[in-house]
């Protein structure tokens, strides 16, 4: 008689599935965008109509026309040509600073975290007292050791200045892995520091630095063209997306908004294909429904 | 007694961090190629004969060793005398004073600006998660966020000072105004714009994130349980939860917002403190660069001790000592 009671417990509904992960957008666009741009850029010879650094100079600051199709700047130069040719060291730079700024943040985030904790806090404090130190100062400073910029002194100034976020990172990430039974089998068999690293503790803190890696590569096309543009970076007659803007005070005096508003545009949409893409990467802890 | 001790600890920290600062930032100041006596003499520098250049490093005393440079450097900093800026000839503590001013003023007004505007930006989207009004804030903010502060002041000149003419595009204060506070707003209302749009979005969305990993926490049902609104809930507990970690990030970013003007400066041509580190640095203005390097890093250091002093009061569980070693 008692049965008839558990099978009603039994047969109450059940209680609605948690909401559905809300569906996510594959960034087909931005793909499709930055692809478009990257090989543009990197097959630009092919269809760029002028020498993106002849200065006619008969054609100074001509607005956008048939012939110039995004108008000249106030040298001269096609900004069509310009702007694919000069992407080119743009991004070569980008991939090329984030390259070494994420090696050098992956081996001293690890080293960091394997060494003993006096060495470890001796290493953390360092990265402290390099983020004070005032990072003007330090692109300056490498900038006069390694002489006469070109793109790959530009990109190692960028890389050696922006590994302390992704450091700490990989610090934390190793720590957590640190003790594990794999890492300490492979020890024991003798395993050195870049084998266990790379075999080991690389394919387990990868996925959460993927997203800082690709912002890094982010802020490295726009720490490039601050710096082209303060007259710190490439010189003008190296043409990237910095340098091209750093000739816009005189575009201010003359009003010739293309010269401004094109590159940059250029700029922000490769900025904004990256970071869509980058947050494909990022990790969504919180699929859980909402408690409030 | 036992908070006087925890003073003085923190104060030997300090003081311990400023001094390895200094070292550092002499060190490299000085190992850089570069040659001093440019930014003293100008372009007579390069004019000099031999004799002469020795007797202008004699003057300026460049010749000793490094160690002997930074102990005399030392002895006569902690005298009071920070020594002369070798550009503007006079003594450094002059040069920075006329400028600490405008850069205290745009740098001060844009930190509070960011720190009030992301705390209601994430607490907005917070509120109103996966729903319209968090969507449309979420798009604008990432293009925002991607937009280099350099450019977005240029199209601002371009918009508002060359084509309405409506405010002004560089400097502080109009010649013969400088007690207009009226006249001063208007300069600052560009470089104000471009620096909280730059630094916004990041912060607000750290808040974002943070606020709604604490909404999903059990306490919050609890909370809901006993009969509390989502207003209640929200600002009373979850923003209280991530305060800490919150005060922790914008308290190290307060001299990065203070001090990073310099693009800004440098754009606007605003008589600040930043663009005259940029000049230092460039020119090897040796005493000058000492002394901003060193504000700036102290800011830096100071403003992540009082970051956590206010941590340990909003969140004891922090509080030094009660929490051992995790592994």
């Amino acid at each position: 008689m008692s049965d008839s009671r558990f099978t009603q417990v039994g047969i109450r509904p059940l209680p609605p599935p948690l909401a559905p992960a809300p569906r996510r957008r594959r960034p087909c666009l931005s793909a499709f965008l930055l692809g478009a741009i990257l090989l543009g850029c990197l097959l630009c010879d092919l269809f760029i109509p002028k020498d993106p650094a002849y200065m006619d100079l008969a054609n100074c600051s001509r607005p956008p026309s048939a012939a110039f199709l995004f108008g000249t700047d106030t040298m001269g130069r096609d900004i069509f040509s310009m702007i694919w040719s000069g992407g080119r060291v743009s991004l070569f730079i980008a991939f090329l600073a984030t390259a070494i700024s994420t090696a050098i943040a992956v081996i001293f985030g690890s080293l960091s975290a394997l060494a003993p904790p006096w060495l470890d806090a001796l290493l953390m404090r360092l990265t402290e007292i390099l983020l004070s130190v005032p990072s003007l100062l330090l692109i300056v400073l490498l900038q006069a050791v390694l002489g006469q910029p070109n793109a790959v002194t530009i990109a190692i100034v960028i890389g050696v200045t922006s590994w302390t976020s992704i450091a700490k990172v990989v610090r934390t990430e190793v720590r957590q892995i640190r003790s594990s039974e794999f890492v300490i089998a492979s020890r024991c068999m003798g395993g050195g520091f870049f084998h266990i690293l790379w075999r080991h503790l690389a394919p387990n803190f990868l996925p959460s630095i993927l997203f800082m890696v690709v912002m890094d590569l982010r802020s490295a096309i726009v720490a490039e063209s601050t710096l082209s543009f303060m007259g710190i970076g490439l010189p003008l007659s190296v043409i990237s997306w910095g340098s091209m803007l750093s000739l816009s005070e005189k575009a201010l005096l003359a009003n010739a908004w293309w010269i401004i508003l094109i590159p940059g545009l250029f700029l922000i949409v490769t900025l904004l294909c990256i970071t869509d893409l980058g947050n494909r990467f990022r990790k969504n802890a919180n699929r859980k429904e909402s408690n409030l | 007694m036992s908070t006087v001790l925890y003073c003085l600890k923190k104060l030997a920290a300090f003081a311990v961090s400023l001094l390895v600062l200094s070292v550092v930032v002499f060190s490299i100041a000085r190992l850089a190629p570069g040659d001093p006596l440019v930014s003293y003499y100008g372009d007579r520098a390069e004019k000099m004969s031999p004799a002469e250049r020795a007797w202008a490093e004699e003057r300026l005393g460049l010749h000793d060793p490094l160690p002997v440079q930074y102990a005399r450097w030392l002895s006569n900093a902690l005298r009071g005398d920070l020594g002369i800026s070798y550009k503007y000839k006079t003594d450094v503590l002059e040069v920075i004073q006329g400028r600490l001013g405008n850069t205290l003023l745009l740098g001060g007004l844009g930190f509070l600006l960011i720190f009030g505007l992301s705390l209601l930006l994430g607490v907005l989207c917070a509120w109103f998660e996966d729903r319209l009004l968090d969507r449309w804030i979420c798009r604008i903010g990432t293009v925002s966020s991607c937009v280099p502060e350099f450019w977005l002041s240029l199209v601002l000149i371009l918009l508002f000072s060359v084509t309405l003419r409506l405010l002004p595009s560089s400097g502080a204060y109009t010649i013969g105004h400088a007690g207009d506070p009226a006249d001063r707003l208007r300069h600052l209302v560009l470089p104000l714009t471009v620096i909280v749009l730059g630094h916004l979005w990041y912060y607000a969305y750290m808040v974002r994130n943070k606020l709604l990993e604490e909404v999903r926490a059990d306490y919050v049902l609890l909370a809901k349980a006993k009969g509390l609104g989502k207003g209640a809930i929200l600002f009373r507990h979850c923003l209280r939860g991530i305060l800490p970690s919150y005060f922790s990030i914008i308290a190290i970013s307060v001299p990065h917002i203070l001090g990073g003007t310099y693009i800004v400066e440098t754009v606007f041509s605003y008589p600040g403190l930043g663009a005259l580190a940029y000049e230092s640095a460039r020119y090897q203005d040796y005493d000058l660069l000492m002394v901003l390097s060193i504000l700036s890093g102290g800011a830096v250091i100071l403003c992540s001790l009082i970051a956590q002093a206010v941590n340990e009061r909003i969140d004891p569980r922090i509080r030094a000592g009660e929490v051992g070693p995790l592994v």
